[in-house]
């Protein structure tokens, strides 16, 4: 494995850990889903550089695409959760609780 | 002329003279029957049923009657038949003879019954099915007269159905009577299954007969003729009207067990533990029975015991392998011990309705005529020489000192012998001899004709019915003819012993102050602890019993535990443990996530 990979690979799984790991505020999970982002999309533009071939050329753009939709369906939730709960603290997702 | 076409007619005219009386009414409303016009068909039905009998000694001829096939299954034939042989064509006089007696004694008996037209047709329907169970040669024709006579014992004990002991004593008869005729069922199936007939003399087979369709017979034999185990109705029969004890208790439904075993003894004869079960069961039949009649203080219930008795001893006989010398002693016995229950039921109405012995004495000079019939039934019994029951008697007891079998199973029986000798002595000095104990004023009268006929009638035949049929019938086995002097004189030596000690305690009992209780004096008088015993277990062990299958084992362990409650608690406990998982915390879910996310990450290296 090449230093360019683990570097993609770490960035994902620190950017991923740090998703699921988070403490108060859902703006700083969205900011590890927006690293998520970033780092595959690095990936996937150093992909068709390596291997030489041109159709993969189109897949970053794609991505960034789907990841833009992913992006501002999460700020709505944000809004969403601060409209009614006032913060965006985590803990008022815990509304399954019982 | 021809003299089978005799025989033939006569027989089936005794038994359709019998069912005028039911069947006359039923056709024109004037000709109702009384219990006058009753006694006479039955006088006439014993006359004509003479003469068969006497064709039959004159040249031994016997008979068998078709009258009808019942096709009920291709392979398997049922034809309603009659055997005229001689055990039947012996006993229709001789159950005729008793009846008529009973019946015009009855008419004394029961003159203040408003009910005494049915009371005479009972009386005559149970005549009836008892003739059609002696005359069967069919097994199955044997059933209809058995249940017959079982249905009307049942009738007729609970006559004076106002009485709780009365119903008692019927339910009591016919519960016991019923596990007998289990057996009855059991040994037909498996006739008919085996041997594929019912037909009495096809019941022959050259090897040894199974075991299992005679434990059948013997437990038939059990039920009806009150052998221990299912003896306690019989005491308790004595709830219903004196004539019916005499004429079924004591003459002819409780012989029917023993005329089963009569009929059926091929099958005996090769079969020894069989024979053996029927001795040892007769043995202890008998001294049961015996003890228990010593300390008895009702006339009726000492009768009744005294019956219990002679039928274990007839069980006896069968054990021995000796079915002529067991009809034998049905014979004799009927004669005496109707004329037993007769006396009594003269003596029960002259005092009033009273039955203890302790309450009557000196009964010698008031009424004659029953107390000497009294007197010679209760020699008889004891089996006095040269009187009906010593030709019996004697003869059995004879044959079972000379046999190679149980000696356990004579002991018991000469014991039983002297206590019967013991009992009658008892009975007939407290009666009639001594001091009167009775109230006063009595309405003592024994001479209206309808009492004193019938009673000197069965006296007459209780003389002389031994010596006329050893006369004229030649026996089929070959009885014992050379025996020690000791061994001969048994019979007579224990009934001497009897009569002495009877004797000696009797007069200690009327100067003497009573004795306490002792063990011995309580088993007898409670009837060998018998009834509350097995009334009790029984009922109890089986309604626990029934409890715990229905209720413990259905409906608690198979419909709770293991059935569909079951199944239920199963899927809630596995439910409850799955929903632990889902607490609705989302750090709990995401880091589930990262879990996961890291070992499929770590697993594709």
């Amino acid at each position: 494995m090449t230093y360019l990979h683990l570097s993609f690979l770490s960035a994902f799984t620190l950017s991923s850990l740090g998703l699921a790991f988070h403490r108060t505020h859902l703006i700083s999970a969205l900011l590890c889903l927006e690293s998520m982002m970033l780092s595959m999309y690095i990936a996937l533009a150093m992909w068709p550089i390596q291997t030489q071939t041109t159709s993969p050329t189109l897949l970053p753009v794609l991505m960034l695409t789907f990841s833009a939709c992913e992006a501002g369906t999460g700020l709505a939730l944000l809004v969403a959760s601060t409209r009614t709960h006032g913060s965006d603290h985590l803990h008022n997702f815990n509304l399954l609780q019982c | 002329m021809d003299l089978s076409l005799v025989l033939n007619t006569l027989m089936l005219l005794t038994i359709t003279t019998l069912l005028t009386p039911i069947i006359l009414p039923m056709l024109s409303d004037k000709l109702k029957s009384s219990p006058l016009t009753i006694t006479n068909t039955v006088k006439t039905s014993f006359l004509i049923s003479l003469i068969p009998m006497t064709i039959h000694i004159h040249s031994g001829m016997e008979s068998l009657i078709t009258i009808w096939e019942w096709k009920f299954i291709m392979n398997f034939k049922i034809p309603i038949s009659l055997k005229l042989d001689f055990y039947s064509l012996t006993f229709f006089p001789i159950a005729l003879f008793v009846s008529w007696s009973i019946l015009q004694f009855a008419m004394w008996y029961m003159a203040s019954d408003p009910h005494i037209t049915k009371f005479f047709i009972y009386l005559l329907f149970f005549l009836i099915t008892m003739l059609i169970l002696i005359v069967a040669n069919n097994l199955f024709v044997l059933f209809i007269g058995w249940e017959g006579v079982g249905i009307m014992s049942f009738l007729l004990i609970s006559w004076w159905h106002g009485r709780a002991e009365a119903n008692t004593a019927a339910l009591q008869a016919v519960l016991y009577n019923r596990v007998g005729d289990v057996g009855l069922i059991l040994c037909m199936a498996w006739l008919a299954s085996t041997m594929n007939t019912w037909e009495i003399h096809q019941m022959t087979s050259p090897h040894q007969t199974p075991t299992l369709p005679l434990l059948g017979l013997i437990l038939a034999a059990t039920g009806k003729s009150a052998q221990f185990g299912l003896h306690p109705w019989l005491p308790a029969a004595m709830e219903g009207p004196t004539p019916v004890s005499a004429l079924l208790h004591s003459s002819t439904m409780v012989v029917a067990g023993i005329f089963l075993l009569i009929r059926t003894h091929p099958l005996f004869d090769n079969n020894p533990t069989a024979l053996t079960l029927c001795l040892c069961l007769g043995a202890l039949s008998t001294l049961f029975a015996a003890t228990c009649a010593l300390t008895q203080n009702d006339i009726k219930k000492i009768i009744a015991f005294s019956t219990s008795s002679q039928l274990g001893l007839m069980m006896v006989t069968i054990g021995l392998n000796q079915p002529q010398l067991a009809f034998f002693h049905i014979s004799t016995h009927a004669f005496f011990k109707a004329m037993l229950f007769l006396c009594s039921g003269s003596i029960i109405h002259s005092l009033n309705g009273e039955q203890d012995i302790r309450k009557m004495g000196g009964l010698q000079k008031m009424l004659p005529t029953t107390t000497s019939c009294l007197t010679i039934g209760n020699l008889a019994l004891m089996g006095t020489p040269f009187l009906a029951g010593f030709y019996s008697k004697d003869q059995i007891i004879e044959s079972l000192s000379t046999s190679y079998l149980n000696a356990w199973a004579l002991l018991l029986t000469l014991l039983a012998t002297s206590f019967t000798a013991i009992y009658t002595v008892r009975m007939t000095v407290l009666v009639q001899s001594g001091f009167v104990r009775t109230p006063p004023l009595t309405p003592m009268n024994e001479n209206d004709p309808n009492v004193t006929s019938p009673l000197t009638r069965l006296a007459l035949g209780s003389i002389t019915a031994g010596f006329l049929i050893t006369s004229f019938i030649t026996p089929t086995k070959i009885p014992p003819m050379t025996m020690p002097t000791s061994i001969k004189l048994t019979a007579i030596a224990v009934t001497a012993l009897g009569i002495i000690l009877a004797l000696e305690i009797s007069k200690m009992t009327q100067t003497l102050i009573l004795k306490k209780q002792s063990p011995m004096s309580n088993f007898s008088t409670s009837l060998g602890y018998f009834n509350p015993l097995v009334h009790r277990l029984h009922s109890t062990n089986l309604l626990t019993g029934g409890q715990k299958f229905a209720s413990q084992l259905i409906d608690l362990s198979w419909y709770k535990l293991l059935g569909p409650e079951g199944l239920a608690n199963l899927q809630t406990t596995a439910s409850k443990t799955a929903t632990s998982l889902h607490s609705g915390l989302i750090k709990a879910y995401l880091g589930s996530f990262a879990l996961s996310i890291l070992i499929i990450l770590m697993s594709s290296y």
